[in-house]
């Protein structure tokens, strides 16, 4: 499934999201399932199918990580953890050093220090984001196996981000309870 | 209601909304475009969720249940609705209550068991089931002939909560239209009756659940844009918070707390919540004749870290729907806990505006229910008003390690699906086990395990040869539903998620036939009426897309629909066969299948067409702006762009 083309986007990555979600708006509204509540079985049928389409298209799109991986697939490039080279060892380093700081502010119950580590990471992510946009522009006109690598790369960097934020939220909700 | 109405034998079946509640339940219908609360032969509305089971086999629902509480603290299960999915070893089980709990007998889901009058078990769905058949007994009495009802659930309600619900319908012998999220059931009432566009947040807080929901209306369109939420979180929790303080003011310790001492300071203690809502102080009479005053101003100290949980709750769904609660057009109140002013004032504090309180807390959620159902139902204005919703959690599954892989991440649209690939780990490896997981943490411990089967029967292959994909597809009830497949040999393996907590078809269909105590013969009655209903539902919507898309139409195709059309009409007046009726739907569907299709290809370009232009307008009118200065190219430049 090309997620940009059923949405009726470009091929890129920056997007005016806003627009991108009015349009599944308007496609979910002529597709969703209770509009057809009173049709046959077979179209009841299809226009769920297209509805789950659409849906999983939106779901890639909005996502800064599945929207690259898409992109990169459509582009032949294989996507996925275990397919991508290994993370740089000093940005591991790095990682696992942030990670340690989390696990000693939720030891010590200190949630300012918490968002504070979560404000750090958020703020690398946006960066990151923005050079993936100028990333892949560079990639379409230099087709260069050097550029996408660098893409790969930072779309990695970027997963790790996300884990880490999805462990500040729990842990926020930890000692928030 | 006219008399004509009352009397007319033919009254077609009308759908209903039920908002099935913690504390209070009710149904409501539309009537005359307007949604309505029913109210019982006292013209009360609110039921309240309890029931009582009576030595004799008697059982009391609602105000007659609560009266006889003190009387049977043990047989009277209250807010059920906590206990709904859940297993007995959970710790929501053994919080403050009265009630006693049955062991499971060997061979059972490990499911709460009450243990009532005497001998008897029941579970959360059973009583729930009593709940449901007062609320359409008391519908039934106002519109003779009920249809199907959409029934609400919180929008944080697991899958393993939602089947309960559904089960509990079904046991109560109505149709489930579709179950619908509360906040956004509120959120419909509200939107009906003020055709507003913006961002809202429904701010939930009902006896047992709290919920917020971040939506944007958009031209007849609600989206959900995130949910948050705390399953175990509500007004009782005040009423507990106000119990223990005076149970301990009181001196007992937990040794001198008889079931029907914890029932009476529970009862004072939401008594004392009532009236803080207008006054400054309360007494609360407790027993052995002792009197506790408790000020306004130490309750709201009480409650402080319930609402600071909602608070935590709130701001985490803001930065899913990535607004900030500035951008906010509305808040909404839903639920009878809103009414005290503390929370009032915390939302307030919370979103930097004062809550929307115009529809009564209690109903709203019931009135939005019942616009659904009409909707549902095809007599109402499908082409204007839809609800997109999200699932609440992420699903995942299992992978090395105890790590949860998330398939499906939360605030995903329904009807969704996606798949995932995986390999096996060990050389040789014959059997691949899917667990599948519900929430957002990393650790598989951290997660709901919501099902668990192994795919068997690979052929033995080195490590990581094997390609396992695992399909995830939510339907827009969002319950799920996961298929396994190895891609190599095409073995396939499929479970609806049927939690350990629900019921199965069979004990479902059984307790169904026992509670008719007719059997085979309903069962089949009830299956004719379903495909009439279905048939007629199918005609009109043939009948309507002739009518508009006649013009996709292939030559013959239209006398071969209207055949088909004409059979399905005869059988749906004639058969008391339901085979019969099945078949004929099956062939009117094959009839339009091809033009099914091409309408949905119309569709398809008109909403992603109409948004074209709609940016192009939006550029247009800009232009326009810039053009207003040389007056004279106005018009020109705007078809030009326009085209």
């Amino acid at each position: 499934m090309d997620p940009f083309a059923t949405l009726g986007v470009p091929r890129r990555y920056e997007l005016d999201l806003l627009a991108v979600e009015k349009t599944h708006r308007e496609l979910s509204r002529a597709l969703h399932p209770d509009r057809f509540a009173g049709a046959s079985p077979s179209e009841r049928r299809d226009a769920l199918a297209k509805a789950v389409e659409v849906n999983e298209a939106w779901r890639i799109l909005r996502d800064p990580i599945r929207r690259a991986e898409a992109l990169l697939r459509l582009l032949g490039v294989p996507v996925g953890e275990d397919r991508e080279p290994k993370a740089d060892p000093d940005f591991l380093m790095e990682m696992l050093e942030q990670r340690e700081a989390l696990a000693e502010a939720k030891a010590s119950r200190d949630l300012p220090a918490v968002r504070s580590l979560a404000k750090g990471i958020e703020g690398r992510a946006r960066a990151v984001e923005g050079e993936l946009g100028t990333a892949f522009d560079l990639d379409e006109s230099a087709q260069g196996a050097a550029a996408r690598e660098a893409v790969v790369r930072k779309l990695g960097e970027l997963r790790f981000y996300r884990r880490f934020l999805e462990e500040v939220s729990a842990i926020e909700d930890e000692l928030a309870a | 209601m006219s008399l004509f109405e009352i009397f007319d034998p033919k009254a077609p079946p009308r759908p209903i909304g039920i908002d099935l509640g913690t504390t209070n339940s009710l149904v409501a219908y539309v009537s005359n475009e307007r949604p309505v609360a029913i109210a019982d032969c006292d013209l009360e509305v609110l039921v309240p969720s309890a029931v009582t089971y009576l030595p004799g086999g008697d059982v009391a629902v609602g105000r007659r249940a609560l009266a006889l509480a003190a009387e049977y603290p043990r047989d009277t299960i209250v807010s059920v609705k906590r206990y709904m999915g859940r297993g007995a070893d959970d710790p929501e089980t053994r919080r403050l209550g009265p009630y006693e709990f049955a062991a499971a007998e060997p061979g059972q889901a490990n499911t709460v068991r009450f243990r009532v009058a005497g001998d008897r078990s029941v579970t959360p769905v059973e009583v729930s089931a009593e709940i449901l058949r007062a609320l359409k007994r008391q519908a039934e009495d106002e519109l003779r002939h009920v249809g199907g009802a959409v029934i609400t659930v919180p929008a944080y309600f697991d899958d393993a909560q939602r089947q309960s619900t559904k089960d509990a319908a079904r046991l109560a012998g109505l149709e489930v239209l579709r179950l619908l999220n509360e906040p956004t059931a509120a959120a419909l009432a509200y939107g009906l009756e003020k055709k507003k566009d913006g961002l809202f947040a429904v701010y939930d807080l009902g006896g047992g659940t709290f919920d917020v929901t971040i939506l944007v209306l958009d031209n007849g369109v609600f989206q959900v844009r995130s949910t948050g939420g705390d399953s175990a979180l509500g007004g009782d929790d005040m009423d507990r918070a106000i119990a223990h303080h005076l149970l301990a003011k009181l001196g007992f310790d937990d040794a001198r707390q008889t079931p029907q001492l914890v029932r009476l300071v529970l009862d004072e203690a939401r008594k004392a919540k009532h009236a803080l809502t207008t006054q400054d102080t309360v007494v609360a009479e407790v027993p052995e004749h002792q009197r506790i005053s408790l000020a306004r101003a130490h309750f709201e100290e009480l409650i402080r870290p319930l609402l600071e949980r909602t608070g935590s709750v709130c701001r985490r769904a803001l930065k899913d729907a990535r607004i900030a609660a500035a951008r906010l057009d509305g808040v909404i109140l839903v639920g009878g806990a809103t009414r005290v002013p503390a929370v009032r004032r915390y939302v307030a504090e919370l979103f930097g505006r004062e809550p929307l309180v115009d529809i009564d807390p209690d109903q709203v959620v019931a009135l939005g229910a019942a616009v659904q159902a009409e909707l549902l139902a095809g007599e109402g204005r499908s082409d204007e008003v839809l609800l997109l919703d999200v699932i609440p959690l992420s699903l995942g599954i299992e992978v090395g390690g105890g790590v949860v892989d998330k398939v499906l991440p939360r605030n995903s649209s329904i009807p969704c699906a996606a798949t995932a690939t995986y390999t096996t780990q060990e050389d040789n490896q014959t059997g691949f086990e899917v667990h599948v997981l519900q929430g957002e943490r990393e650790l598989v411990a951290d997660n709901r395990s919501l099902a668990r089967f192994t795919l068997k029967g690979i052929p033995p292959m080195p490590a990581g040869m094997a390609r396992l994909e695992v399909t995830f597809a939510v339907d827009a009830d969002g319950l799920l539903g996961v298929r396994a497949r190895e891609v190599t040999t095409g073995i396939e393996q499929s479970v609806s998620v049927k939690p350990s907590y629900g019921l199965d078809d069979a004990t479902v269909e059984r307790m169904l036939l026992e509670a008719l105590d007719h059997g085979e013969e309903d069962l089949r009655a009830r299956r004719v009426a379903e495909h009439r209903v279905e048939a007629r539902r199918i005609l009109a919507a043939t009948a309507k897309a002739l009518a508009t898309d006649g013009d996709l139409l292939e030559a013959g195709e239209r006398e071969r629909i209207e055949l088909a059309c004409q059979a399905l009409d005869r059988a749906a007046q004639q058969s008391d066969d339901p085979g019969r009726l099945h078949s004929a739907i099956e062939a009117l569907d094959d009839a339009t299948k091809a033009f099914a299709g091409r309408r949905m290809n119309r569709a398809i370009a008109h909403a992603i067409e109409g948004q074209r232009v709609d940016a192009v307008e939006k550029k247009v009118e800009h232009a326009k702006g810039i053009d207003e200065a040389h007056a004279l190219h106005g018009p020109q430049l705007r078809t030009g762009g326009a085209r």
